[in-house]
């Protein structure tokens, strides 16, 4: 009974630490990007502000579909964030490891397809064609980099991974995985929709994409969903790849690094289009992954 | 029960139901349901049990056809049952008012009387003359619908028809070798056959059974084949027919060759059950990109169905417990989600007449439990978590990662990908995006065909949540085998190198699923808006001008496009037009003249007699 | 501004929260644009006090009306109003929504935009500067919090005479009307 306990109060208090900093993300981005464009920039607390008013207006909703897709992205994310560790706690650790985050990873995109795809709007559909066009695109290089990570760690659980690291030191210094751990940054910013991989939401070119019907709680599910979504990025690789950490502080300190660099990349790149970034997606940090891959398969 | 009452009532109530059709029409459709659902629960009560009979013995001089069950036939014979049930209750709407009814029907209960038959035949005469059956039942319902079905079901039954040929030879040099068919008695005496028997049987009865399983030299007919067919066939034929062909492996790889031989055959670095397990990976990726390129709907999932049988051949070629259990599973995950996407497809076209995807959309508020089943089936294809289709990759997935095959695993994952691309593209282009005008009229489809889909889908689901029901069974025919046996609970596999646990998963998405509801419901109520209240740059969309899914991965088309023609079928089509040139050059010996007749007739005795007077042969 | 005070965030968390995270509807509706783009940019940074640029209307809730109003272009403005969610705000920028200002006597234009659609707030100029774009938004939060800026209110309270003078310029609209029966607020 008490260990039913302490896993809710895990789970909640995991979910809650993660929303946290995904919005701390958020609001610290606007800032920087402020701030080298040499303004000031609105306050760290900015999107917690307009989540406040988000919820506080009134939508439009298309249908039943419409309603249940966006939930259904926000269930995928937050369930993704039981399975990855955070420091020492990570609630689910016993159920399917690498290979459910994978799949569950996949929810996200599908559920903001199905409700952009009821609002029966053009921009809408050509920003979700384009986005799994792009998903296609960065899964090659990932799906080389994680089948890296779990053949040289003979494993598919993500705890157990965590724990050799602290044996062996970080992945990123051992040399099979140093190629995989680069090509993880390389594609990192197109995971999350940032520049120059926005081709997700391109305010300018397409009216915001999938979300150009979404307004009240749904626009505030969506950036809710969007800072879940980051967190979610950076913890796989400070988990794959640095050696996640003894506690959330150590946790956070290094999420924190991985976020200046690909921040730094965003405030100045303008977007790419798609086929210039599926070339891009498909050169690049596919061959740094494959080569890392075969001195893996080799060293095994 | 014995099992020859078992297929007299499947063959009998085939001829029975045709008559009646003569006489009734609704004593027909009775007597076509009764009798699928009869053989269901027939079925059903044969679990667990195993037997062996011989009931006939003389034919051909000394061969024994027998018939025989073990735990293996049984899991193909319901899923064969069901998946024909379903379809007959489905055509129920489906075919009425369309001509020739009755062969129709004929046709259907023939084909699932000849797949059980397959599949409980205990000795090479009984499964090549079933298998024989169902070929040409299967062709005469693929080219139903006559116009350019007919080119179709030609293609299937030309290289069904070598694939059996193939099969034959092998038979023939099996009872050379041995002096009888029986399948039990062939597994012990191969147990001792030198490694070039067993590759020359392997290849000949590989390519029989290859040519019916679609793998990717030989999977030519498959697209034309299932996008001609009727609906419900189509669901039979993606379903269950290919299985067949998987089926056969199994009983070659596992039963007849047995495991240690067949992961044995190798010689100088090149074993046989690595290159099955390549060609599995080219199945996997290949017609999976070719499906997101394609316009038509039934044709997508044509693709689909060979990208879905690479895995299943990835798996059981692969050898180990996790990937055979993996495998399995796959083929009834697949023939019930397939089946199922058939079927609303079907549906679709039944109640708009196309099935274009360049020209529907917004079917969603018209058909919106159709669109429902739909999304159930195509969330198993991708293996969205809490579905069967998760289970079985999952179990795919890793027993590739953990025996070292990280390449492998690569292109597998990557067909789950366009796996997931295609899907969404039938999904999104049928269903959802704008209603076009000429579809504003249509009705929901009657409850006869929903029934079936509805069943389907709460499988999916069950499967998903529970895998360890049919995960036992599979584990039984796997340490039949001579695997070792998986640790399997009702909810998952528990093993040391990362356990599956679906209720955890399950109740986790569950409860913040409903937390997140709530919070949703305790913002400010949305307002209902229409279609076309639509941002559009301040502007009013006029109705009846756009559709916004045409060429709906258009950038990803123009890249890969080039790349992905279908290589083999143009090559098979040159063969075929080079013989039918030949064929035409060869036709001008018969000039109609009877002078050059003569003439021939003349030239031949010289040539005969000049041969005798220089080499006196005879 | 009145941002920091957690007391004031407690109290009414609506209000703070209409008030410091403006989202303004990118429509470029006149010439007045042109002054919009300085606004957002290094110099004079609107984004520090939450005002930023979105591309749908549905996603908006600050409708700024810069410029002259064409009579095509008033078919546009009111859509995207109406498609805009409550609550929402309208601010008119420039002399010519006010009464025509430099096009007064022109065929083409219209001189009382607050016929149309209900306005909250003028910031009179032709071009007003970035600072007096300030100005009038720190004015437009001085209403929120006296709860006065209720141009939206009086759109669903008074719909009846808004649409008989929408429709006594283009004829017959294409789009229904919004609200089917007048609505007691």
């Amino acid at each position: 009974m008490e260990l039913m306990v302490i896993m809710i109060f895990k789970i909640i208090l995991v979910i809650f630490l993660a929303f946290i900093i995904g919005i701390f993300f958020l609001g610290l981005s606007r800032k920087i990007i402020a701030r080298i464009q040499w303004r000031y920039g609105p306050p760290i607390t900015q999107p917690i502000i307009d989540i406040i008013k988000l919820f506080n207006q009134g939508s439009m909703s298309h249908g039943v579909l419409f309603n249940f897709g966006i939930i259904l992205s926000l269930v995928g994310s937050i369930v993704v964030i039981l399975f990855l560790p955070m420091g020492k706690m990570c609630p689910l650790s016993s159920s399917g490891g690498l290979l459910v985050i994978l799949y569950l990873m996949l929810l996200l995109p599908l559920g903001i397809a199905l409700s952009s795809g009821e609002a029966a709007n053009p921009n809408a559909s050509i920003g979700i064609s384009r986005k799994f066009i792009l998903a296609l695109g960065y899964e090659v290089p990932l799906l080389l980099i994680f089948l890296a990570v779990m053949t040289h760690y003979n494993t598919i659980s993500i705890v157990k991974i965590v724990k050799m690291q602290s044996n062996t030191g970080w992945s990123l210094t051992s040399l099979p995985l140093l190629l995989s751990g680069i090509a993880y940054l390389l594609i990192l910013p197109a995971i999350l929709g940032v520049r120059p991989f926005e081709i997700f939401k391109a305010p300018q070119e397409i009216s915001s994409g999938p979300m150009v019907e979404y307004g009240g709680k749904f626009l505030a599910f969506a950036t809710i969903q969007h800072a879940f979504n980051e967190f979610i990025g950076i913890s796989i690789f400070v988990n794959l790849f640095l050696g996640g950490a003894s506690n959330p502080g150590y946790f956070f300190l290094k999420m924190l690094v991985v976020f200046f660099i690909y921040q730094f990349v965003n405030a100045v790149f303008p977007r790419f289009r798609i086929e210039q970034a599926l070339k891009y997606l498909w050169k690049w940090p596919t061959l740094l992954a494959f080569v890392g891959l075969i001195i893996v398969a080799i060293t095994n | 029960m014995n099992i020859e009452v078992l297929l007299v009532i499947a063959f009998g109530g085939a001829l029975i139901t045709y008559l009646l059709g003569k006489i009734s029409k609704r004593a027909r459709n009775v007597s076509a349901v009764a009798i699928s659902l009869a053989l269901v629960v027939i079925i059903a009560f044969l679990y667990n049990a195993s037997s062996n009979i011989t009931f006939y013995t003389g034919f051909l001089k000394n061969l024994s056809l027998v018939l025989r069950i073990n735990t293996l036939s049984w899991f193909f014979a319901i899923t064969i049952s069901v998946v024909g049930a379903l379809s007959i209750i489905f055509s129920l709407s489906y075919i009425k008012g369309k001509e020739r009814t009755d062969f129709y029907y004929l046709m259907m209960m023939l084909v699932n009387a000849s797949m059980i038959g397959i599949v409980l035949a205990g000795d090479f005469v009984t499964f090549y003359i079933f298998w024989e059956i169902m070929s040409w039942s299967a062709f005469l319902l693929i080219s139903y619908n006559r116009g350019t079905a007919m080119a179709a079901g030609m293609k299937y039954i030309i290289m069904s028809v070598i694939g059996s040929m193939a099969m034959l030879i092998g038979i023939l040099s099996l009872y050379a070798n041995y002096g009888t068919l029986n399948i039990s008695e062939i597994s012990t005496f191969m147990a001792s056959a030198s490694s070039g028997y067993i590759l020359f049987i392997l290849i000949t009865f590989g390519i029989g059974f290859g040519v019916k399983s679609a793998i990717v030299p030989l999977h030519a007919w498959l697209p034309d084949a299932h996008s001609q067919a009727p609906s419900p066939f189509s669901a039979v034929l993606s379903g269950v027919l290919i299985k067949m062909g998987i089926y056969g492996f199994i009983l070659i790889l596992y039963v007849i060759v047995g495991l240690k031989n067949f992961l044995g055959l190798s010689s100088n670095g090149f074993s046989f059950h690595y290159i099955l397990c390549i060609l599995g990976v080219i199945t996997i990726v290949i017609p999976s990109f070719i499906a997101i390129l394609q316009n038509d709907a039934k044709r997508l999932l044509a693709w689909s169905s060979i990208g879905q049988i690479g895995y299943i051949i990835l798996a059981i070629a692969f050898g180990t417990s996790l990937g055979f259990a993996g495998g399995t599973f796959h083929i009834l995950n697949h023939a019930i989600f397939k089946a199922l996407l058939f079927l609303t497809v079907g549906a679709v076209e039944y109640r708009t007449g196309t099935r274009d995807l360049n020209s529907l959309g917004g079917l969603i508020k018209k058909m919106p439990i159709t669109f429902l089943l739909a999304l159930i089936g195509a969330f198993g294809l991708i293996g969205v978590p809490l579905t069967n289709g998760f289970v079985s990759k999952w179990l795919i997935y890793k027993t590739l990662i953990l025996e070292g095959h990280p390449f492998l695993a690569f292109f597998a994952l990557l067909g789950t990908w366009a796996a997931i691309l295609y899907t969404y593209k039938l999904i999104h282009n049928i269903f959802l995006g704008e209603l076009q005008e000429k579809h504003n009229n249509i009705e929901k489809t009657p409850f006869s065909m929903q029934l079936p889909m509805i069943v389907l889908a709460l499988a999916i689901i069950l499967f998903g949540i529970l895998p360890g029901i049919p995960l036992k069974i599979i584990n039984s025919i796997g340490v039949s085998f001579g695997l070792e046996s998986l640790n399997i609970n009702i909810w998952g596999i528990a093993s040391d190198t990362g356990a599956l646990n679906t209720i955890n998963i399950f109740m986790a998405v569950l409860i913040i699923g409903l937390i997140v509801w709530l919070i949703f419901k305790a913002g400010r109520k949305s307002v209902k808006v229409t279609q076309d209240n639509n941002y559009a740059a301040g502007t009013y969309i006029p109705k009846g001008k756009y559709n916004y899914s045409v060429n709906f991965y258009n950038p990803l088309q123009r890249m890969i496009s080039p790349f992905l023609k279908d290589f083999i079928d143009d090559f098979y089509m040159w063969i075929s037009r080079g013989i039918k040139k030949m064929s035409i050059s060869i036709r001008r010996i018969y000039t109609g003249d009877i002078g050059n007749y003569v003439m021939y007739i003349v030239l031949f005795l010289a040539l005969l007699i000049f041969i005798q007077i220089k080499w006196n042969l005879w | 501004m009145d941002r920091n005070k957690l007391e004031k965030w407690l109290k009414s968390p609506t209000k703070m929260g209409h008030k410091y995270s403006l989202h303004v509807v990118y429509f470029c509706t006149g010439c007045g644009i042109i002054e919009i783009p300085p606004s957002i940019t290094a110099r004079w940074d609107a984004e520090r006090f939450g005002i930023i640029p979105v591309a749908s209307p549905r996603q908006a809730n600050l409708f700024l009306i810069t410029g002259y109003v064409a009579l095509k272009t008033l078919k546009a403005i009111i859509r995207t109003y109406e498609q805009m969610p409550e609550p929402k705000f309208t601010v008119a920028f420039g002399s010519c929504p006010i009464n025509g200002g430099m096009y007064w006597d022109s065929y083409n234009t219209i001189k009382h935009l607050d016929k149309y659609i209900p306005i909250d707030g003028w910031i009179a100029g032709c071009m007003p500067r970035p600072e007096a774009i300030f100005i009038g938004v720190t004015h437009l939060w001085t209403l929120i919090d006296k709860e006065m800026a209720d141009g939206y209110k009086k759109y669903r309270k008074d719909y009846k005479y808004y649409r008989e003078n929408q429709e006594q310029i283009f004829g017959k609209l294409e789009w229904p009307p919004l609200f089917q029966k007048e609505v007691k607020k």
